[in-house]
């Protein structure tokens, strides 16, 4: 592979810092089924998923951060029969993030579809 | 000098077919018996990664990495890449990579709390997920 070393990017108008294209891209996301026995439908920067329950999943990254300080960008598309979801993540940490799913009662649902993506620094 | 693993990935991604495990890992947390058994998936992407070879560093550097705290510079991500892997050597890298040691490693009890188990053997029906315990 070869390397392009630049500080800035420009269309021959606008100009932007190199920084700014490597700062702001997610450096993991994933797509998933988040019901039946769930799969993941594409990927980047991540080895597993774990399935821990109702509504609760955790994503596993390749390359781990290199702290618990990123953004953690997650959406979800509901299933038929849920109300909401409203979406928490509760643990970060540099090797992986946990995701929960819940109703509008605070239930653990599961989502058809899960995505989430994750901008930070890497390790 | 070694490429960063991340971009090992990115190159990967953009030149390997995706491969869907056949295989699941089955695992409960002791330190948390009520909790449901959980599901380790492989991703498709890092398993291509991992039949390829030369991508994906060696599982001691993420097992030291463990221990070296947040802001610190880690080992994983510069370490030259090992060779290609079976499935099931991916598998069990991957047991060792994400599952906590609780459970592989240092775990005495006599129950069985964790499993490798063809994706076939995992239900479909989540109705009662919140249930699952693996069948002793």
């Amino acid at each position: 592979m070869s390397t392009l070393n630049v500080s800035n990017i420009s269309d021959g108008t606008t100009t932007v810092g190199t920084s700014y294209v490597v700062n702001g891209s997610a450096k993991a996301w994933v797509n998933f089924n988040g019901t039946g026995t769930i799969a993941t439908r594409d990927s980047f920067n991540v080895a597993s998923l774990t399935d821990n329950g109702t509504g609760n999943y955790t994503v596993n990254f390749s390359n781990a951060f290199g702290t618990g300080d990123y953004s953690f960008l997650v959406s979800c598309k509901q299933n038929a029969t849920s109300t909401g979801p409203f979406i928490s993540t509760e643990t970060f940490s540099t090797t992986s993030a946990n995701i929960r799913t819940r109703n509008v009662n605070q239930t653990d649902v599961d989502c058809e579809i899960v995505s989430a993506s994750n901008l930070g620094d890497l390790a | 000098m070694t490429q960063h693993l991340w971009e090992r990935l990115l190159e990967a991604k953009s030149r390997l077919e995706p491969v869907q495990s056949k295989y699941r890992v089955l695992f409960e947390d002791p330190a948390t018996p009520d909790e449901p058994a959980k599901v380790l998936v492989p991703d498709p992407n890092w398993m291509a990664c991992a039949l390829e070879g030369g991508i994906l560093p060696p599982i001691e550097t993420y097992q030291r990495d463990r221990d070296v705290p947040d802001g610190e510079p880690k080992e994983h991500p510069y370490t030259e890449p090992i060779g290609a892997m079976t499935e099931e050597e991916a598998i069990e890298y991957l047991v060792m990579k994400d599952i906590d040691p609780a459970v592989w490693r240092d775990y005495k009890g006599n129950r069985t709390i964790m499993k490798i188990v063809p994706v076939e053997m995992i239900p479909s029906d989540r109705s009662f997920r919140n249930a699952w315990r693996i069948m002793q």
